[in-house]
């Protein structure tokens, strides 16, 4: 819940750095990028069992990319994929008990209990489609026609660039800390079995979170690419 | 009242209303899915998927209310 705040100053300007949060994301990094080299090491016609399993996991992506988004869907699948992934396996690793290792103040669990994680991969996902569609569409993506109604509509997106990365950071961050306070909570009250159920509530609930990231991402893409907007 | 008691006061308000429109949504979404599943049976498998995108996307109200309510316990 608090964090370990590391405080410097570099040119006058105050840095802080949350370090708990820094050493869980590489630590869900580094569990990502072993998991991808040993899954693509030996690539054979005839897939071997992981092979295969990753070979379900990426026409997932592709699956869920064509139903939503028509046409010239492949270029986004890198982004969306690692979103997934990566928020997956941060999710999934709050329930792996890094808490028994000590640290100077906060804990070591899930590091999409910061905001600040989250609402970095929001403002990416933001970034990435605005770009999307003004590389599709050009400057017609702000403004489709000079009449009332679009004009309307403009301001309207503009208010959606801060509403929709917003929404997408708060829904992450507070799914993961509710379920941190929830497992406190029941140990409170019962330390031997009482949490066992609500962990593994959470570990449907990363899952779902990142299946929704990935989803509002595609939805973001589509609706920034697609014909009308 | 002190501030910490307006403050508690605020955060219990704060969820009880986030609640009440996380729950309403999650029963609509309930709902939904029973009508889908008991008019054709075949497509519980994939409506369930949908259903628990629309719950996952309607808990999150309540969420935002959760935060809010921690943002002003935690002054």
């Amino acid at each position: 819940m608090e964090h370990w705040i590391y405080t410097t100053s570099l040119f006058g300007h105050t840095l802080s750095f949350n370090l708990d949060t820094i050493f869980t994301m590489w630590f869900a990094m580094i569990c990502l990028i072993i998991f991808a080299f040993v899954a693509t090491r030996n690539l054979s016609i005839v897939p071997g069992k992981l092979q295969a399993f990753c070979e379900k996991i990426m026409g997932f992506f592709w699956g869920t990319m064509d139903t939503m988004i028509p046409e010239q869907n492949k270029q986004h699948v890198p982004l969306v994929a690692s979103l997934f992934l990566f928020i997956l396996f941060a999710n999934l690793m709050g329930q792996l008990p890094l808490r028994i290792i000590h640290i100077k103040q906060g804990e070591l669990a899930s590091p999409t209990n910061d905001i600040n994680l989250t609402a970095a991969m929001a403002v990416i996902v933001l970034i990435y489609y605005l770009s999307a569609g003004i590389m599709k569409k050009g400057p017609r993506f702000f403004l489709h026609d000079f009449s009332f109604t679009s004009i309307v509509m403009a301001l309207v997106e503009v208010l959606e660039m801060v509403t929709r990365p917003l929404s997408l950071a708060i829904r992450l961050f507070a799914n993961v800390f509710a379920g941190e306070i929830l497992i406190s909570i029941a140990l409170g009250a019962c330390a031997y079995f009482a949490p066992l159920p609500i962990m593994l509530f959470e570990i449907l609930v990363a899952f779902i979170q990142a299946t929704v990231f990935m989803m509002l991402t595609i939805a973001y893409i589509g609706s920034a690419t697609g014909e009308e907007h | 009242m002190e501030h910490l008691q307006l403050a508690q006061l605020g955060a219990g308000i704060a969820i009880g209303f986030g609640a009440i429109g996380a729950g309403l949504g999650i029963g609509f979404a309930t709902k939904g899915l029973m009508d889908a599943v008991s008019r054709q049976p075949e497509v519980a498998g994939k409506a369930f998927g949908f259903f628990l995108l629309g719950a996952a996307l309607s808990e999150a109200c309540a969420l935002y209310a959760f935060v809010v309510a921690f943002m002003l316990l935690g002054k």
